[in-house]
């Protein structure tokens, strides 16, 4: 097996040499039989990698403990999920999956644009077989992932480290990988207009798309690594400015700076050279990025190793990159000169063009604090390194301001705003922000810049809600329908606009949430049982530590109840694991509790069984959860952007017969989706229908499923088996179901082996959402059937009141979309 | 024009100065040298009172903890040089003999008070070292 994946290494580089030089050729002699060539070879790029894939998560599977990375990465009772994820586990095959990734999203990409830019499409195969080819050669000299032992072959592997066997970090790096990869692509299509001269507009409209869609996967994938770090890492924050978090932040900067400069050369043609700038700077820096994690360059609690040689490969070409690249834009200066001027500063081209350079400072901000040991080191000798305070001594002023434009950038007019226009549109969000800030001073909040972010937070929901608002206002006055079709009318017709706005709403959430730092409070006790601390208004008392076995760890679990304000707030449970294969290296498994004002976050740190004491962490961390919902809300309006015309043709085309029908028996599908998911458990055999009950209430800790026991598929699941062993237990105990649950809890040291959370308290939310969104939806479709069942009114006089707002709204949203 | 281009010149003059003025003064207080035990260990009295990040392998059986407090004492040492250290609070789960940790604090003639801690934490990217005894490798 090992032979046969290294020879599709050997043969995709070839392929991509081929795919590169052909494109070329075809492109200079204009001949259409050799561009489909490279084209054609580019698929088939595709198709071996995808091969290559197979080999390496098939030896993974079967064990082919012969091959190194497989040895090295996996063991024989790992489970099976984590045995799948192994493939992008170490650095080997992490740039195999970065391979083959980049060779499906570079297909898709092509095929979508082949016919519409058809004078780029041989340049991005070339530039795109280029950066694939750098890959596979550092695979084929340097990380061979199918490298085997030469002599006797080990009979087991040494299995992946207890710590990562954690669902979110089994995601975080693919999803961190697909932002990064499709970053490429905007690169191609920018090279490929500068190579031909092409550099009228279309390039832009041929990678927008993908810069959102890379955008949305880098936020995804950094929101996951910030979860993984709070819940796993057990230090009670989740983001302390290591390298390895800032290389995934630096082109997140730079593509947010382009996703908003594009819209500056759709609207005016300015900022030309800037956008081929950015979208060449932001490449470099996933590169960047890959090589300060991988090569040892940068000193970090998670660094990767130290790599010369490959440091070396690296250096060269990021050096070629820079030259080839913006030697092609000084080449090209000539035909990248800007149409227009910037008229006024009062403009929101002139917003942006400020946005812009807030953001790229904050990129080079970070990159030079996060390189400062290894340029200190360079320019004195002397190792010299900043902390996080100085991290957040600076991106505490520069995030304020951030969103401080956030509200005002939408309310100013292209070109040149009026004073009319300033008056009219800031009167409401500036109100807002005022009274908020005047609030939050009246209530004696003590962190001011906390308060600084929670009335820029009230500004930007200010303005977000008012464009929203005028925007239908304006069409239902325009179509003559009620304001909710307005809405979504306005939204269909401008899905980026709005879109856009969603994003800004789930960014003023996450805002939200960091100010929630600001209050945070922590504590550290030793205590026996019976013994409390007070932290804030939470007093937490130890009550008793019990150590469990289960076989393939001895859990050591506190068992803690937290009073607030002299009631019973919460049970908690924080425990430390320590696994039999990894006995040097206990995991801690930290207990929350989660509330929208706050998380109670305990920590097992240190503990003593004979006296039962246990040294217990505490923090109180405020708010914390809106984070995580700012990153739900982001992804909801990346999608909204993203989606295409027909989703919304309800709303803007006119009615089709039976639409109305079509649409209910479409909703009634996705509503009663619980019917499709019962059909495909496996059955079991349960001895009792209280058995039943529980093992469909007990997630199975297999550990990659997130299924329940009864519902857990994989053959001779280890997890299932000792579960329902002690289920069947418990039952012939006779405890009753609540009483076996309470045992799970407890055991467990956690609800999360519960399917689903207790009814009480902040978990309400999660059994109430599901009902919530179908009594909106039943009531939007009632709304919908109602007014599609009318007949047509006559459209009332369209008789614009505020005119220079209809005209703004129109002029702006032609063409935007 | 070139009143246009003198003007963006200036502006980003200024502008970089003023950054540049603000980064220097800002990095001034939060500067830490970044050193190994032994380094420091050449010269201790050189180093008594800065801003000081160590690093080193902790002692085997040299690590003490007062009862029933949060108090640690151990020594951690790199190439025959040995430093104690002391450290009041919550360790990392890595922490323990043989492991590489890297502290904050600053030294005196007792020895380096610590006011943070971090122990190398493992990661996918760097498996366990094929030979166990070679030279620990720089990351993990």
């Amino acid at each position: 097996m090992a032979s046969l994946g290294y020879y599709l290494l050997l043969a995709a580089f070839v392929v991509c040499a081929y795919a590169a030089a052909i494109s070329v050729a075809g492109a200079r002699r204009r001949s259409r039989a050799l561009i489909e060539s490279g084209i054609g070879a580019f698929y088939l790029l595709a198709a071996i990698m995808a091969v290559a894939s197979a080999v390496i998560v098939y030896s993974f599977v079967v064990g082919d403990y012969s091959i190194r990375y497989v040895q090295r990465y996996s063991d024989s009772v790992q489970p099976m999920f984590y045995k799948l994820t192994s493939y992008w586990g170490g650095l080997d095959g992490s740039i195999m999956f970065w391979v083959s990734l980049l060779s499906f999203f570079g297909s898709a990409a092509i095929y979508v644009n082949r016919e519409r830019h058809r004078e780029l499409i041989p340049y991005v195969v070339t530039v795109i077989s280029v950066v694939e080819m750098f890959f596979l050669f550092l695979m084929i000299v340097h990380n061979n992932p199918f490298q085997t032992y030469l002599t006797e072959s080990p009979t087991d592997g040494t299995g992946l480290n207890p710590l990562l066997q954690n669902f979110y970090m089994a995601i975080h790096p693919p999803t961190m990988y697909l932002g990064f990869v499709g970053l490429t692509i905007p690169y191609a299509f920018g090279m490929a207009a500068l190579i031909t001269g092409y550099l009228d507009d279309s390039w832009l409209r041929a990678v927008r798309r993908w810069t959102m869609i890379s955008w949305l996967f880098l936020s995804i994938g950094l929101g996951l690594g910030m979860i993984w770090a709070y819940e796993e890492l057990g230090w009670g924050g989740y983001w302390m400015w290591d390298p390895v978090e800032n290389a995934g932040l630096l082109p997140w900067f730079t593509a947010t700076a382009f996703l908003h400069s594009v819209m500056v050369q759709e609207r005016r043609g300015m900022l030309r050279v800037w956008n081929v700038a950015l979208v060449i700077t932001t490449f470099f820096l996933t590169i960047f990025g890959t090589f300060m994690t991988r090569s040892g360059v940068v000193q970090s609690v998670h660094a990767f190793g130290d790599d010369p040689e490959l440091a070396r490969l690296f250096t060269i070409f990021m050096v070629a990159t820079v030259v080839v690249s913006f030697g092609f834009v000084i080449y090209r200066l000539p035909l990248l000169r800007a149409r227009n001027e910037l008229d006024s500063w009062l403009s929101r081209e002139a917003a942006f063009l400020v946005n812009n350079w807030i953001l790229l400072f904050s990129a080079f901000f970070v990159l030079f604090a996060t390189m400062f040991p290894t340029l200190s080191e360079a320019v004195r000798g002397e190792r010299l390194t900043v902390g996080p305070p100085f991290f957040n001594q600076w991106m505490l002023p520069i995030g304020l301001t951030l969103l401080l434009l956030t509200g005002i950038g939408p309310l100013l007019a292209w070109r040149k705003s009026t004073v009319q226009n300033l008056r009219d549109s800031f009167l409401i969000p500036v109100t807002l922000g005022v009274v908020t800030a005047v609030a939050v001073a009246l209530l004696g909040v003590r962190v001011w810049t906390s308060g600084i972010c929670f009335a820029l937070s009230a500004f930007v929901v200010g303005t977000i809600g008012q464009e929203f608002w005028r925007g239908a206002r304006v069409r239902q006055r325009a179509t003559g329908t009620d304001v909710f079709t307005a809405l979504v009318g306005l939204v269909a017709r401008n899905k980026r606009r709005y879109g856009g706005y969603v994003v800004h709403l789930g960014m003023v959430l996450i805002f939200f949430g960091f100010a929630g730092e600001g209050f945070k409070q922590k504590e550290e006790a030793q205590l026996k049982p019976g013994q409390q601390v007070k932290v804030g208004s939470f007093v937490v008392r130890h009550d008793a530590l019990s150590i469990t076995d289960d076989g393939q760890k001895q859990m050591i679990t506190a068992h803690v109840t937290v009073l607030r304000d002299g009631k019973p707030f919460a049970e908690m449970y924080p425990a430390k694991w320590i696994f039999r294969k990894h006995e040097e290296s206990p995991t801690t498994e930290v207990a929350i509790n989660r509330g929208f004002a706050q998380d109670v976050y305990l920590v097992l740190a240190t503990f003593d069984a004979a006296t039962q004491t246990a040294s217990i962490a505490v923090d109180i961390n405020p708010l914390v959860n809106w984070v995580w919902m700012g990153f739900g809300l982001l992804a909801l309006g990346i999608g909204i952007a993203l989606l295409p015309d027909a989703v919304f043709s309800f709303a803007t085309a006119p009615l089709p017969a039976n639409a109305a029908t079509t649409a209910l028996i479409f909703l009634a599908v996705v509503l009663s989706q619980g019917v499709a998911l019962a059909q495909d458990t496996i059955p079991a055999i349960f001895r009792s229908p209280l058995e039943r009950q529980v093992a469909g209430e007990i997630m199975c800790n297999c550990g990659g499923c997130r299924l329940s026991v009864s519902d857990c598929g994989m053959m001779n699941c280890h997890g299932k088996s000792g579960q329902m062993g002690k289920i069947q237990q418990y039952i012939a105990e006779g405890k009753d179901h609540d009483a076996i649950l309470a045992t799970f809890v407890r055991e467990h040291g956690g609800y999360d082996v519960l399917m689903q959370p207790p009814n009480r308290g902040f978990n309400r939310v999660a059994w109430l959402l599901p009902y919530v969104v179908a009594v909106v939806a039943l009531l939007g479709v009632a709304f919908t059937a109602r007014r599609w069942s009318r007949h047509e009114a006559a459209a009332p006089d369209a008789a614009p009141i505020d005119r220079e707002l209809d005209a703004r709204l129109e002029d702006e949203l032609r063409n935007l979309d | 024009m070139s009143n246009k281009a003198a003007r963006i010149g200036l502006t980003g003059v200024v502008l970089a100065t003023a950054f540049g003025v603000l980064l220097y003064s800002s990095l001034g207080e939060s500067l830490q040298y970044y050193k190994y035990v032994d380094e420091v260990m050449a010269e201790p009295a050189a180093w008594h009172g800065k801003n000081l990040q160590v690093h080193g392998t902790v002692v085997p059986d040299s690590i003490g903890r007062k009862d029933n407090s949060l108090e640690w004492r151990f020594d951690i040492q790199r190439n025959g040089k040995v430093l104690r250290a002391y450290y009041n609070g919550i360790v990392p789960d890595t922490f323990k003999a043989d492991s590489e940790v890297v502290l904050t604090g600053t030294l005196d003639d007792k020895g380096f008070h610590a006011t943070e801690m971090t122990a190398k934490c493992p990661s996918k990217y760097d498996a366990a070292p094929v030979n166990p005894g070679s030279r620990p490798s720089g990351g993990a």
